[in-house]
C-alpha cells in the first residue's frame, strides 16, 4: 500500500517555504483554467494548420512561441492542448474519486465480508504498478481522450479507496458515533451526519493531491505515444512529437514542458495552502499539541 | 503470530498477487480491439482466408480460459511464447533486455535511497531551514518535474547546447534523473516520520540520559527510518517503473520498457504479456522480500 | 548550612503564543524531596524539563531566569555542556514509560548503553551492574528481563526499568515528571514506594512533579503549588497540607478532603429497579479467523434502583468499561441475562426498543471524543433533539435551558468543542445525555481526564442532577475516593469478575477483599512526615 502523501501527518505549513507561493499558484491555475475554457476564441492560428513555409521558426513577433516541425503554431497548440490535458486529467481524478470512494463506502457499509472482498481485490490489483496498469488499460480500450481518462481513473482509484477506508474506520470508532447510536440514531443517520461530512474533507484533499499526479501521468502516457489522438493535442503529445526535432526546434518542446511544470507546481502550492486553511480541526490539533 | 506463519502468509499473498497480475495482464491484452493479424493484414495485404488460417495457427480462436491456463502453464516453465513479429521466443527477448533495465533500476534505486536518507537525516538532526527546504524541494521536484521532462531538458542542455554527453546510449543521465526522482518520492515522508521520532518520548529520554547525538541517530532514529523506508518501497518501485520506462524510450536504451512499448505499438501481444508480467512479478517479489525484512527488523510486529 | 543543591530563580519559559512559566523560583537541598503540584497547564512539567534543557522545540527560556545547580549556573542552552550533566548528575523519569523506552532494542541493550555512556568500559561489569540495578528497582529475575523488549513488559515493569536507568549514574538530583499517572493505582503505589526508598538510600534530592496531592503528601518534605505558570505557595508538606494559605492550594486540598470524607448515603428507597443483571458475560470476537474469543466480563450479577448510584471500581483491563458499554447496549452480551428499564436484553437483540432506547445514556471518559469536532455546541445539542422528533423551532430554547442547568451560558452555543475547556466539554456531554431524560445513566470514567478541582465540580453536578431527575447511575472509575464519594453501593472488578461488593460507607471495614484493601492503601493520605511514611513502606 502506498499513498503518495499522508494528509494527516503532514503539517500543512511545512511544504510551503514561502506563503506568497500559494497566491502566485492560485493566479496561475486560474489563468490556465480561463484560457482553457475560452481556448477556441483566443487561439491566434488554427492549431492543426501546417504552414510549410514557417517550419521550425523560432519564437518571434508573428509566432510568439514559434512553429513546430510540421509548420504548426506552438502557442495555438499549447492553448488548445491545455483544454484536452485538463479535461482528461480532471475527468480521470473525478472518475478515480467516485470509483474509489463508492467502492470503499459500499464495501465498508455492507459489513466485514464485503470489506474484505473489496479491499482484498484492491490490494491484489495494487500489486500491478500504476503506470503498467494504465498502459494495459489503454492498450485494451484503444487510444483517445476517453480511454486515457478511464485508465487514469481506474489506476488512481485505490488512493481514494484507502483514504476513504482509513477515515471511515477512524470515524466509526469515535465516541460521538456511539453517542449518536445511544440517542437513537440509525446507521443512515450516523453515516450522513458524522461519517460522510468528516470523510469528504479527506477525499477532497486527496483529489487535490492526485490532480497534479494525474496531469503528469497523462503527459507521460502521451509522451509514450499512448495518449489522445494527434488531432486533439495534449502537452505530453506535443513534447513527444517535438522530441525528435529537439535540435532544430527546441522552443517547440520547451514551451509545453515549462507550462506543464508551472501548472503542476501551482496546483501543489494551492493544494497545500487550501488543505491548511480548510481544515477546521487545525485549531484543535494545535491545541492538543501544546497541552502537556 | 510466529515468524514462520508470517512468512508463509506473505508468500501466499505474493502467489495470489502473481495470479491476479497474470489474470489482469491476460484479460486486458486479449480484449484489445484488433489483433496482430489485423495489423499484419494492413501492412502485408493478406486475404481474408489467409487471415483465418493465421488466427487458427496462433490460437486466437480458442476460448479465453483454455488459452489463459495454457499461457500460465507455459509461463511457469519459463516459456512465454513466441513473438508474432520476429518469431523469437519472448523469454529470450525479455532476457536480453533485462540487464539494461536492472542496471538502470538498481543504480538509480541506490542513488535515490542514499540521497533520501542523507537529506532526511540531516534535516532531522539539524532542524535547519536550509535542509528542510531541501527535502521540500526534492518532494515538489519529484511530483512536478516528471522524469521525461527532466530527461528532455538534460538532452537539450548537456548534449545539444553544451555538447557533453552523447544523446543516446549513455546511462549516467537517466540513472541520476530517476535517482533524484526516487529520492523526492520518499525523502518527505521519511523526514516527517524521522522528525516525529526525534520529538518522541524515547528520544527525549535518550537525551535525558546524556547520550551523544550520533548515538541517538544510529540507535534511535535509524531503526525508525528503516521500517518506513521498507514500507515506502511500493512508492519507490512505482516511481522506478515509470522512470525506467520513459528513460529507456527517451535515451534509446534497449531495456524492457522500450521492448514493451515497441510491442504495444506493433500489437505483438505475447511480448507485451511477457514483458509486463516479468516486471510486475519482479515487483511482487521485491515487495514480499521487503515485507519479510520489515517483520524481521521491528520487534513489535512479533506478537 | 551549605548552599542548596538546586536553586531555581525567576525562571521564565515562553512559547510563541505567550509565556508558560513566569518567574518560578524554589530551592532544593540535598537528600530532600520537593513536590511540584498543579493542575494541567500550570507549567510544572515545563519547569521540570527546562532544568535538563529538554524543552520541546519552539519553547525558549527567557534570559533573566536561571537555574543554579550545585553552586553553578546550568548552561541550559548549550547542548554539549548539558550532555555532561544529564544522566550523570541530574537524571529524569518521565510519565509514559512505554513511549519512553526505545521500542527497537531490548532492555539489556538500553541499560548497557546507559552504562557505557557512564564510562563503564568492561562488558562483563556492565552486564553485572545492569542485573544489580534491576534487582535494586525490585524486578525479579533480571537475566530474563534484560532479554525482553519494552513492549513485552507491563507498565509497572517498564517504569522500574526507566528508574533503573535513571539511578545508574548515581545522580545527585532525580527529576520525576508524573511517573505514576499512566499507571494503575496499585502499580503506582509500588513505584512511589520504590522512589521514596531509593531517594533515602542514595541520598538523592528529588523533584517530584505530580497533580496528585495524596502522592505528593506521601513523598515530599516540601510542596510547591503551581498555578498558571507561577508558584503560588511553597512550604513544608505538613504545614501546607494542614493550613494552606493560597486559595489555589485551599481549593486543591479542599477537593481532596471532600472526596476523602464519606458522603452521607442517599435514602435508599427503591421503588423500581432500572437494572438487573444475572450472570452476565461479555466476549470480544477473536482477532484472527480461528482465534478464541476473549472473555472481558464473566458472571456478573448486579441490581440498581432508580435514584441510586452503583460504583464499579477496577483497574485498566478489569472489564469495567466493557460492562458499562454492555449495560448501555453498545455491545451485546454473550451469556446470562440483563434487564434494563424493564426490557430484557438477549444475545441477539442488545439495543433497547422504541423510546426506551434513549432512556439509557452513557457519558464517555473523553468528552473531546464524544463531541463531533466539526459541529458547534448548538448543532451538537440539536442532534438528540432532532432524533427525538422535537421541532426545530424549539431547539434553541431547549438547548439554552439544558445548558443553563449544567452551568453553561448562551455564548457557549456558537463555539466548537475545541474552544471549550475539558470541564466545559464534559458539561456539554452531560447536558446532551440529559436531553433524552434518561432513567439510567452510565458514567464511564467521566472525571478521570479532569483536574481535581474540576473533577469535584462535575461530581457535585452529577449528584445534583440525579437528585433532581432521579435517574439510576452506574459510575465506573478507577479512583477509589471518587467512586466512594458518588456511589451508594460499590462493586470491585478484577479480571472481568466481581471480587467484592459493599455499601460505600462500609469501605473501610475489615471484611474487605485483599484486592480492595490494596487499592485503598494506595490513596491514604498520611498525617505524618514522609520519613516515617518511608519506614512503613
Amino acid at each position: 500500500m502506498s499513498l503518495p502523501v499522508h494528509p494527516d501527518t503532514a503539517p500543512a505549513h511545512a511544504r510551503l517555504p514561502f506563503p506568497s507561493g500559494a497566491s502566485v499558484g492560485a493566479v496561475l491555475v486560474t489563468a490556465i483554467l480561463v484560457i482553457a475554457l475560452i481556448a477556441p476564441w483566443v487561439v491566434p492560428y488554427d492549431p492543426l494548420y501546417q504552414n510549410l513555409l514557417a517550419i521550425n521558426t523560432p519564437p518571434g513577433p508573428e509566432y510568439w512561441l514559434g512553429v513546430d516541425h510540421l509548420g504548426r503554431d506552438v502557442l495555438s497548440r499549447l492553448i488548445m492542448g491545455s483544454r484536452t490535458t485538463l479535461a482528461i486529467s480532471v475527468g480521470g481524478v473525478t472518475l478515480a474519486f467516485f470509483i474509489g470512494g463508492c467502492l470503499a463506502l459500499l464495501g465498508l457499509a455492507l459489513g466485514r465480508v464485503s470489506e474484505r472482498l473489496v479491499f482484498g481485490g484492491i490490494d491484489l490489483a495494487r500489486a500491478m504498478p500504476d503506470i503498467l496498469l494504465a498502459l494495459l488499460l489503454i492498450v485494451a480500450l484503444g487510444s483517445g481522450a476517453v480511454p486515457v481518462a478511464i485508465a487514469l481513473g481506474v489506476s488512481f482509484s485505490p488512493f481514494f479507496a484507502y483514504v476513504a477506508r482509513t477515515a471511515y474506520k477512524r470515524e466509526m470508532a469515535q465516541d460521538y458515533v456511539r453517542a449518536a447510536r445511544l440517542f437513537g440514531g440509525g446507521r443512515l443517520h450516523v453515516l450522513l451526519r458524522h461519517v460522510l461530512p468528516n470523510i469528504a474533507g479527506g477525499l477532497v484533499t486527496q483529489a487535490a493531491i492526485i490532480l497534479p499526479r494525474c496531469i503528469v501521468t497523462e503527459s507521460v502516457l502521451s509522451f509514450l505515444g499512448l495518449g489522445s489522438s494527434p488531432d486533439a493535442p495534449t502537452w505530453g503529445r506535443m513534447i513527444s512529437d517535438a522530441s525528435r526535432f529537439i535540435e532544430q526546434a527546441p522552443h517547440a518542446i520547451l514551451a509545453p514542458m515549462l507550462t506543464l511544470v508551472l501548472l503542476t507546481v501551482s496546483l501543489l502550492l494551492v493544494g497545500d495552502y487550501s488543505r491548511a486553511r480548510l481544515d477546521p480541526l487545525r485549531g484543535a490539533r494545535n491545541r492538543q499539541g501544546v497541552m502537556p | 503470530m510466529n515468524l514462520l506463519q508470517d512468512i508463509a502468509f506473505q508468500l501466499a499473498r505474493a502467489l495470489m498477487q502473481a495470479f491476479a497480475i497474470m489474470v489482469i495482464v491476460f484479460l486486458l491484452v486479449r480484449v484489445t480491439p484488433g489483433d496482430v493479424v489485423d495489423v499484419l493484414a494492413i501492412e502485408g495485404d493478406l486475404t481474408a482466408e489467409q487471415q483465418e488460417v493465421m488466427r487458427e495457427e496462433l490460437g486466437l480462436d480458442r476460448p479465453l480460459v483454455t488459452e489463459f491456463f495454457n499461457w500460465v502453464r507455459q509461463a511457469a516453465t519459463g516459456d512465454l511464447g513466441q513473438s508474432l513479429r520476429y518469431g523469437r521466443p519472448v523469454a529470450d527477448m525479455v532476457g536480453n533486455a533485462l540487464p539494461t533495465t536492472l542496471t538502470l533500476a538498481a543504480s538509480s534505486f541506490i542513488i535515490g535511497l542514499v540521497l533520501a536518507f542523507s537529506t532526511a537525516l540531516t534535516a532531522t538532526m539539524t532542524q535547519g531551514r536550509f535542509t528542510t527546504s531541501l527535502v521540500n524541494l526534492l518532494n515538489i521536484w519529484s511530483i512536478a518535474f516528471p522524469t521525461f521532462c527532466v530527461g528532455v531538458a538534460a538532452i537539450l542542455v548537456f548534449s545539444i547546447w553544451l555538447g557533453w554527453l552523447p544523446v543516446l546510449g549513455a546511462m549516467i543521465a537517466p540513472v541520476v534523473i530517476i535517482g533524484i526522482d526516487n529520492a523526492g518520492q520518499i525523502a518527505k515522508p521519511l523526514f516527517e516520520e524521522l522528525r516525529e521520532a526525534a520529538n518522541s518520548a524515547h528520544v527525549r529520554t535518550a537525551r535525558a540520559k546524556g547520550l551523544h547525538p550520533v548515538r541517538i541517530a544510529i540507535a534511535y532514529l535509524l531503526p525508525t527510518a528503516i521500517p518506513i523506508a521498507l514500507a515506502l518501497s511500493g512508492l519507490i518501485l512505482a516511481g522506478l517503473v515509470a522512470g525506467t520506462l520513459t528513460m529507456e524510450v527517451l535515451f534509446g536504451l534497449s531495456g524492457i520498457g522500450s521492448l514493451t512499448l515497441q510491442a504495444i505499438h506493433g500489437r505483438d501481444y505475447p511480448v507485451v504479456q511477457g514483458a509486463v508480467v516479468v516486471i510486475a512479478l519482479g515487483i511482487v517479489a521485491i515487495n514480499t522480500v521487503m515485507d519479510i525484512l520489515h517483520r524481521l527488523i521491528d520487534p513489535r510486529l512479533a506478537r | 548550612m551549605t548552599a542548596p543543591l538546586l536553586k531555581v530563580d525567576n525562571l521564565c519559559i515562553s512559547a510563541p503564543s505567550g509565556p508558560i512559566v513566569q518567574g518560578v523560583g524554589f530551592t532544593l537541598e540535598r537528600g530532600r524531596t520537593l513536590a511540584l503540584i498543579g493542575e494541567s497547564g500550570s507549567g510544572k512539567s515545563m519547569t521540570a524539563l527546562s532544568i535538563l534543557g529538554l524543552l520541546p522545540p519552539g519553547l525558549s527560556h527567557a534570559t533573566e531566569g536561571g537555574v543554579i545547580f550545585a553552586g553553578e549556573a546550568l548552561p541550559l542552552g548549550e547542548e554539549r555542556r548539558m550532555r555532561t550533566i544529564r544522566g550523570k548528575r541530574i537524571a529524569m523519569v518521565f510519565q509514559d514509560p512505554m513511549a519512553c523506552l526505545n521500542p527497537f532494542s531490548s532492555v539489556g541493550s538500553q541499560l548497557d548503553e546507559t552504562l557505557r555512556r557512564l564510562n563503564v568500559t568492561a562488558r562483563e561489569v556492565r552486564r553485572e551492574r545492569s542485573q544489580r540495578l534491576l534487582t535494586e528497582v525490585g524486578l525479579p529475575d533480571p537475566p530474563t528481563i534484560l532479554r525482553r523488549y519494552p513492549h513485552e513488559l507491563s507498565g509497572g515493569q517498564q517504569q522500574r526499568v526507566m528508574i533503573a536507568m535513571a539511578i545508574a549514574g548515581e545522580p545527585e538530583l532525580l527529576v520525576a515528571d508524573e511517573p505514576t499517572s499512566a499507571l494503575d493505582a496499585s502499580v503506582a503505589d509500588g513505584i512511589v514506594r520504590l522512589l521514596a526508598d531509593l531517594q533515602r538510600r542514595h541520598r538523592m534530592a528529588m523533584l517530584f512533579i505530580t497533580h496528585d496531592l495524596a502522592i505528593a503528601a506521601r513523598l515530599a518534605h516540601d510542596i510547591a503549588v503551581m498555578q498558571r505558570g507561577k508558584v503560588v505557595e511553597i512550604g513544608a508538606a505538613q504545614v501546607l497540607m494542614s493550613a494552606p494559605r493560597h486559595p489555589c492550594s485551599t481549593r486543591l486540598i479542599g477537593a481532596r478532603r471532600m472526596l476523602g470524607a464519606p458522603r452521607s448515603p442517599a435514602p435508599t428507597t427503591i421503588e423500581s429497579r432500572v437494572l438487573v443483571a444475572n450472570g452476565v458475560s461479555v466476549d470480544y470476537a477473536p482477532r484472527r479467523l480461528f482465534g478464541r474469543p476473549f472473555r472481558a466480563v464473566e458472571d456478573v450479577s448486579l441490581t440498581l434502583g432508580a435514584g441510586n448510584t452503583l460504583g464499579i471500581l477496577g483497574e485498566s483491563g478489569s472489564g469495567k468499561s466493557t460492562l458499562g458499554a454492555a449495560i448501555a447496549g453498545l455491545i451485546g452480551i454473550s451469556g446470562g441475562c440483563m434487564t434494563v428499564l424493564g426490557q430484557e436484553r438477549t444475545q441477539r437483540l442488545h439495543t433497547l426498543q422504541g423510546s426506551r432506547r434513549r432512556e439509557c445514556q452513557l457519558i464517555f471518559q473523553n468528552p473531546y471524543g464524544a463531541l463531533n469536532p466539526r459541529l458547534t455546541i448548538a448543532q451538537l445539542m440539536a442532534e438528540p433533539l432532532a432524533l427525538m422528533g422535537v421541532a426545530a423551532a424549539q431547539h434553541t430554547e431547549r438547548t439554552t435551558v439544558a445548558l443553563a442547568e449544567v452551568g453553561l451560558e448562551r455564548q457557549h452555543m456558537m463555539r466548537y468543542p475545541h474552544q471549550l475547556s475539558g470541564g466545559q466539554r464534559q458539561r456539554v456531554s452531560i447536558s446532551r445525555a440529559l436531553l433524552c431524560r434518561p432513567r439510567l445513566l452510565v458514567c464511564d470514567e467521566v472525571v478521570s481526564a479532569l483536574d481535581t478541582t474540576v473533577k469535584v465540580q462535575i461530581l457535585k453536578l452529577l449528584k445534583r442532577l440525579q437528585e433532581a431527575y432521579g435517574f439510576g447511575m452506574v459510575f465506573i472509575g478507577h479512583d477509589i475516593e471518587v467512586v466512594r464519594w458518588i456511589s451508594d453501593e460499590i462493586i470491585v472488578m478484577h479480571k472481568g469478575r466481581i471480587t467484592d461488593r459493599f455499601a460505600a460507607a462500609e469501605m473501610e471495614a475489615d471484611e474487605r477483599d485483599t484486592w480492595t484493601k490494596r487499592l485503598l492503601a494506595c490513596t491514604r493520605v498520611p498525617s505524618h512526615s514522609p520519613s516515617t511514611a518511608h519506614a512503613c513502606g
